[in-house]
C-alpha cells in the first residue's frame, strides 16, 4: 500500500480541470448561433383569416371598421381622407381609440410594392388595431 | 536529472474521443431543434421590415414568392400552377387544418403578385394567413 502511494507522489497528478470539451462545445454553439441569427429575426404579421374576401368584412357595420386603401408608395386613404404614409400612425390612433372593434380593413393597389403594403399593416398594428383584414378582389 | 518518463509509467495510446462526441451531440441536438424552423426555400428575398410581430413559435407552412417568378412551398420549389395542389396536400394532412400559411415575398415585389398568391393559398384551403417580415433591430414592440 505504501508502495502505491509513494509511486503516485513520484508521478505527480494532473490537478487541473480539463476544459477542452467545454471550450469545444462553446465554440460550436457560438458558430451555430452566428450562422442562424439572421433566421431568428424573421417574424410575421397575421391578417384576419378568410380576409381576402369582401364578404367577410361586410358582416361588420361601417361604423365598426376603419378602411385603409394604399394608393401609392406614399399615400394612404383613411376612410374618406388621404394622408401621407408617414403620417398614418398619428391619423389612426384617435380613430382606433374611438372604435369598439378596432378592426382595420386594408385594400391595396396592384402597383404598390409589397414592402409599402406591409408597412401600412405595421403602422395599423402599432396604432392599436386588434384585427387587420386584407381585402382582395 | 530526472527522466521525463520512466519505464514504469504506462503510456496512454488511445485518442481521447470525448470532445468530438460532445461536439457531435451538440450539433445533433441543435439540428433536431432547429430543423423545423429552417425548412424554407433558398430563394433569396428581401423581407419587408416591421416593428411589430404577431406570430411566433407556431406550426406553419411557408410559401415563398421569388422575384424571378419562382414559387416554393417550404423548401420545395414548385411550378406556380401547382402551388394550390402542393399546399392543399399539406393542409389536408391530419392536424393541419388550421395550419398557419406564411407568405414570404420580397419587399420590392408588386402587391399584385402577393394578392394572386393569397388567392391561391385560400383556394388551397388555408384558414390562417400571415406575411413574413423581418424585425427592425432594436425596434420591437
Amino acid at each position: 500500500m505504501s508502495d502505491i502511494n509513494s509511486h503516485r507522489i513520484e508521478l505527480g497528478g494532473i490537478f487541473e480541470v480539463n476544459v477542452t470539451p467545454l471550450v469545444d462545445v462553446s465554440l460550436t454553439l457560438v458558430c451555430i448561433l452566428l450562422l442562424s441569427s439572421p433566421l431568428a429575426f424573421e417574424s410575421s404579421l397575421t391578417v384576419k383569416k378568410s380576409a381576402v374576401s369582401t364578404a367577410v368584412v361586410e358582416e361588420r357595420t361601417e361604423e365598426d371598421r376603419i378602411e385603409l386603401r394604399v394608393f401609392s408608395e406614399d399615400s394612404v386613404g383613411v376612410n374618406e381622407t388621404t394622408v401621407a404614409r408617414r403620417d398614418l400612425r398619428e391619423t389612426l390612433v384617435p380613430l382606433l381609440e374611438a372604435s369598439a372593434t378596432r378592426l382595420v380593413v386594408v385594400e391595396c393597389d396592384d402597383e404598390v410594392t409589397h414592402g409599402a403594403f406591409v408597412d401600412v399593416l405595421d403602422h395599423a398594428k402599432i396604432a392599436g388595431a386588434m384585427e387587420i383584414a386584407v381585402v382582395g378582389r | 536529472m530526472k527522466p521525463f518518463m520512466d519505464n514504469q509509467t504506462p503510456l496512454s495510446c488511445r485518442i481521447n474521443v470525448t470532445p468530438i462526441i460532445d461536439v457531435a451531440m451538440v450539433l445533433v441536438i441543435t439540428l433536431l431543434i432547429t430543423a423545423p424552423m429552417i425548412a424554407r426555400s433558398d430563394i433569396e428575398i428581401d423581407l419587408p421590415q416591421t416593428q411589430t410581430r404577431s406570430v411566433e413559435d407556431e406550426a406553419r407552412v411557408a410559401v415563398t414568392l421569388g422575384t424571378d417568378g419562382r414559387v416554393a412551398v417550404e423548401d420545395q420549389i414548385v411550378p406556380a400552377s401547382e402551388l394550390a395542389s402542393a399546399l392543399h396536400q399539406r393542409l389536408s394532412q391530419p392536424g393541419n387544418e388550421n395550419l398557419l400559411v406564411v407568405v414570404r415575398a420580397d419587399a420590392g415585389m408588386p402587391y399584385r403578385a402577393v394578392r394572386e398568391a393569397m388567392s391561391v393559398v385560400r383556394t388551397a384551403g388555408a384558414k390562417r394567413i400571415a406575411f413574413a417580415t423581418r424585425l427592425r433591430a432594436g425596434e420591437e414592440r
